[in-house]
């Protein structure tokens, strides 16, 4: 495993694959809705951790609740876009 | 009479870069640096190296990361996808090929090695 793995996947200088997405920061004591998002891509910043999210899989909308760990993965790789196929279903 | 190198017994007639490489987690590179390091011969074999080298090969490879190590680290991470519920973590635990391959024929050596407790 080389050490520079993880930095192959994109070039520094581009950065993170930022969108802007209506981020507001929750009041103590107020519940704030989940954030419904088509933008699969985008890369979980440190900023969203505890954020809860509902991330489109092409067709429902998945509840995502951002831990620590999920920093630097995409909001896509929590929002399965395919059924497992069974054959009594049909 | 076997050579025994990190709790392992070796051969006399093997070589010692084939000796190393058969751990897991020691790879090539990683013995050629080893041997250098020692001063052994590439195509040295293990009956010919003297017990003092055989010790300090020992001490060497006790302060590596590999064997059980190595596949702890291994196993984290995929277990660390698989609790996120990440896809790649998904499709591990499914035995099904991680990184978008088509899964209509072909999938064998994903069937055998892809699991969240990895074998190899």
């Amino acid at each position: 495993m080389q050490p520079t793995r993880c930095l192959l996947k994109r070039s520094v200088w581009k950065g993170p694959h930022i969108v802007p997405l209506p981020i507001v920061r929750p009041e103590p004591g107020k519940r704030v809705a989940p954030i419904r998002t088509q933008a699969r891509s985008a890369t979980i910043l440190p900023n969203f951790v505890g954020l809860k999210f509902q991330v489109h899989n092409g067709k429902v909308y998945h509840d995502v609740t951002i831990t620590e760990e999920m920093v630097g993965h995409k909001l896509g790789e929590f929002s399965p876009t395919r059924k497992t196929f069974m054959w009594n279903k049909s | 009479m076997p050579v025994s190198i990190f709790g392992a017994a070796f051969h006399e007639q093997k070589l010692v870069k084939k000796a190393l490489e058969s751990f897991y987690a020691l790879g090539p590179q990683t013995s050629a640096r080893i041997l250098a390091k020692y001063c052994i011969h590439p195509r040295a074999k293990i009956g010919t190296l003297p017990p003092k080298t055989v010790t300090a090969l020992t001490a060497e490879l006790s302060t590596m990361t590999i064997e059980s190590d190595a596949k702890k680290i291994l196993h984290d991470n995929i277990k660390r996808l698989r609790d996120m519920g990440t896809y790649r973590g998904r499709r591990h635990a499914m035995n099904l090929p991680v990184r978008g391959q088509r899964t209509r024929n072909q999938i064998e050596t994903a069937r055998k090695l892809n699991k969240v407790e990895r074998r190899g």
